[in-house]
């Protein structure tokens, strides 16, 4: 009885060792990358921008549906109501809500999975910003967001509620290194 | 069981007291109100505030104060305004019971038809750039009227710019937004940008040059700027950049002294900023709200009725700025009729009251101002006329240079230059689709507001601004310049280019006065949306004795010709919305204190105690603090 249960613990431990092995050679998440807004902030822009930097293959489309998940192995989702940016779009808030949900969903159904990169700080925070980051939130299954606008806990609550990985930041340019990390 | 009885009340008032104790911290806590009876400052930053009220306790007057806080206000607000931009203010002194506009917008280059613009391609190029007012407007206004020097008045500015202030959220929020514009310069961009990414909320904002640049000014005066090694740089930098700058631009820029454009409203005198800036649209507009009684009806946020009609009313004033507002040098401007309550009359009458008319709102017409433009408006005010200003309709002054009227008072009410009245009608009426170029709708609200009185009750509204957020995006010596460029039309002679010409402005820096006291000293930053936003100001004030802040909280909307949308803020019922749909207004929505509708800075007098209630917008950082 006792060599029968030293020889499962064996068992159970050597697939644990394989299986971390395993997991820390593939990476996290895979390019090409799909960047989209939800919110219309420029933010998506310097995710981009950081994503450039890393050398992650990546197409950044603001308004990105459905049709852009062609071929895109990791959607990438920055959260952030900006009135100008909507505006800009030419879309209500209530569309750009819509066309979140629907790409989520279309993610969702299509097995692609989504990181949610928070960079704006308190300027992204509070009103129709959490509003979209309860959005992204509910299908994330990573977050980097810059440690400013986790100030209330919002981002650590939901991680844990989640059971995702978290990845705070002190500044917008040091949200890079865990980007990379993420499809190494 | 009397004890236990007892003891419930006592409980319950203790419960009820700490209850009223957290709403009271609560509503001081998000109320950006302040009362005083000594002074008043308000303006779009905490530091800006601090700097002008520090030059009231200190004994300086309010134009001791502007000047501090509106050179303060370009270091800590350096997106929105500063020394390479340009503005206006509007002061009453109330001593003399007088009252003087200083415009010192941006003017184009003697050279500037050697340049060809694009409005979409240029207006980050050293091309949209014009020459910057703000130095010798705050000096002029400082040396006229204040009583401090200059070493003590920019104190405060040159130690924000050289110790560096916490950047707060308004400022980051801004600098992520128009991060793309901030990494065109690289000397903007060292400035904005760490690492290639935009600063954010508390880190410190170091200004080096910005500092030096001030130092000049402060040693100097406006030869420390216009000319000198600034001078050189400026020259040196539009030039190669394709715009174009000379050496006799920066010299012969001189600030315009002259009087506000003035109305009447309900009994309250408006004075307001003349062309090129919009005041006189500002008053076009009371005067055609005068003919109703909104009162009656109900704040608009409340009775589609009011709404309706003060949108249809901003329908026409809008159009007619577009079709007729101009320089005032460079062509004739019937500013006398579209202030005449004649005018405003025919206006009002041309409404319909119960649907939008004409349905698409670019089919607006203009109306006839030239027809009312001989009616003396002032005797429609109760302003008392400077004896010291001469009105310029009498002078023939057709030889006259625009540089040779820079020292001189103004008469902002009329041109100098004559053009035939019916040329300019019919042209007016044959071009009533122009699409200008300032008239495009630019999203943020720019430009920077800030409203001040000292004890004397000496009063001033001023705005400047760099065109839009971070202006051209070039830097020189520390500071942005502006985009002014893009204000003159390009598809119509009103308001087109020329050389040493002002482009039309929005800008409209207000007072008013009851029984030739201050009543409300206001104004707003928000591109096209500053004239309606002040309108509505005011009508909260004057129709709906709203208290400074309600005034400022009150929910906003805006229309005008170019644009078939009626805007309108959180806060207006569903039931208004669903009525002004019925009566064939096109509605875009937008969320509770949207930056969009502007960023008024405003200060209401109690005539009764004589206090000063100051009230910063909530749409925007800022601050009113009194004493």
């Amino acid at each position: 009885m006792r060599k029968k249960l030293m020889k499962t613990a064996l068992v159970v431990i050597s697939l644990t060792i394989f299986a971390t092995t395993v997991l820390l050679a593939e990476p996290l998440f895979q390019a090409p990358v799909l960047i989209s807004s939800a919110g219309q902030s420029a933010d998506v822009k310097l995710v981009g921008m950081l994503a450039k930097r890393a050398q992650i293959e990546n197409i950044v489309e603001l308004i990105a549906t459905e049709k852009n998940l062609d071929g895109i192995k990791t959607l990438i989702v920055v959260p952030g109501f900006s009135s100008k940016g909507l505006g800009a779009a030419g879309v209500s808030a209530a569309d750009e809500i819509n066309r979140v949900k629907a790409l989520l969903a279309a993610a969702n159904e299509q097995n692609i999975p989504v990181v949610l990169v928070h960079i704006g700080g308190n300027a992204r925070r509070y009103g129709q910003s959490d509003q979209f980051i309860e959005e992204v939130a509910q299908y994330a299954k990573a977050m980097i967001v810059v440690e400013q606008g986790n100030e209330d806990q919002l981002f650590t609550k939901i991680a844990s509620e989640k059971n995702i990985p978290l990845t705070l930041v002190p500044k917008i340019v040091a949200a890079g290194e865990p980007l990379k990390n993420f499809f190494k | 069981m009397r004890s236990r009885h007892f003891k419930n009340i006592i409980e319950a008032g203790i419960l009820t007291f700490l209850l009223i104790l957290i709403y009271s911290f609560n509503l001081y806590a998000t109320d950006n109100i302040a009362s005083g009876k000594q002074g008043m400052v308000a303006t779009a930053h905490p530091l800006a505030t601090e700097a002008g009220l520090n030059i009231l306790k200190q004994g300086g007057n309010a134009i001791d104060a502007v000047v501090a806080s509106a050179f303060a206000i370009g270091v800590v607000e350096p997106d929105a305004s500063g020394v390479g931009g340009g503005g206006a203010m509007v002061i009453w002194l109330n001593d003399k019971k007088e009252s003087v506009y200083i415009n010192y917008y941006q003017k184009a280059s003697e050279k500037v038809d050697k340049i060809n613009y694009n409005s979409e391609l240029d207006r980050h190029t050293a091309k949209a750039v014009l020459i910057p007012g703000t130095v010798d407007g705050l000096l002029t206004a400082l040396e006229r009227y204040g009583t401090m020097d200059r070493q003590q008045v920019m104190e405060p500015a040159i130690r924000y710019a050289r110790d560096g202030f916490e950047i707060d959220g308004t400022l980051a929020g801004i600098l992520l937004d128009n991060y793309q514009i901030t990494l065109e310069d690289s000397e903007s961009a060292s400035i904005f940008t760490e690492e290639g990414f935009p600063r954010m909320e508390g880190d410190i904002l170091v200004q080096e040059n910005l500092a030096h640049t001030l130092e000049l000014i402060a040693e100097n005066g406006r030869d420390g700027f216009y000319g000198g090694s600034i001078a050189k740089d400026l020259v040196t930098r539009i030039n190669n950049g394709g715009g174009v700058m000379t050496f006799a631009d920066l010299q012969n820029y001189y600030a315009q002294i002259g009087v506000p454009v003035q109305g009447n409203y309900r009994g309250y005198d408006v004075i307001a900023a003349g062309p090129p800036q919009s005041g006189a649209s500002v008053i076009e507009a009371l005067h055609i709200l005068e003919n109703e009684n909104l009162t009656k009806k109900g704040h608009y946020s409340e009775s589609a009725q009011t709404l309706h009609i003060m949108a249809e009313t901003f329908k026409r004033i809008y159009t007619d700025r577009f079709t007729f507002m101009e320089d005032p040098l460079f062509g004739e401007v019937p500013i006398r009729g579209i202030v005449s309550k004649d005018f405003a009359l025919g206006r009002y009458h041309d409404i319909n009251p119960y649907r939008a008319e004409p349905r698409k709102y670019s089919d607006t017409k203009p109306g006839n101002p030239f027809k009312y433009n001989r009616t003396s408006a002032r005797t429609e005010s109760g302003v008392k006329e400077n004896k010291d200003y001469q009105w310029s309709d009498d002078v023939d002054d057709e030889n006259s240079g625009s540089e040779d009227w820079s020292e001189d008072m103004f008469d902002s009410w009329g041109s100098r230059k004559k053009i035939k009245t019916k040329q300019v009608l019919k042209k007016a009426v044959k071009d009533t689709i122009i699409v200008d170029e300032d008239d495009y709708e630019e999203y943020d609200g720019h430009t920077t507001h800030m409203s001040i009185i000292d004890k004397d009750g000496n009063a001033v509204s001023l705005t400047q601004t760099l065109g839009t957020f971070f202006g051209s995006g070039i830097m020189v010596d520390g500071f942005l310049l502006n985009c002014g460029m893009s204000n003159f039309s390009s598809t119509s002679e009103v308001n087109s280019v020329a050389p040493n010409k002002q482009p039309r402005s929005s800008i409209s820096p207000t007072i008013i006065l009851k029984n030739d006291e201050p009543y409300m000293v206001v104004g707003s930053p928000g591109a096209g949306r500053i004239i309606s936003t002040v309108v509505e100001l005011i009508v909260n004030g004057i129709d709906f004795s709203y208290s400074a802040q309600a005034v400022n909280d009150a929910p906003r909307f805006y229309c005008q010709k170019f644009d078939e949308y009626l805007h309108v803020e959180g806060g207006i019922s569903e039931g208004v919305i669903k009525s002004l749909k019925r009566k064939g207004h096109n509605i875009k929505q937008y969320g509770n204190l949207d930056l969009f509708f502007g960023g008024a800075q405003l200060i209401l007098v109690d005539p009764r105690t004589q206090t000063y209630y100051g009230a910063a917008d909530k749409r925007r950082g800022g601050i009113a603090e009194g004493y």
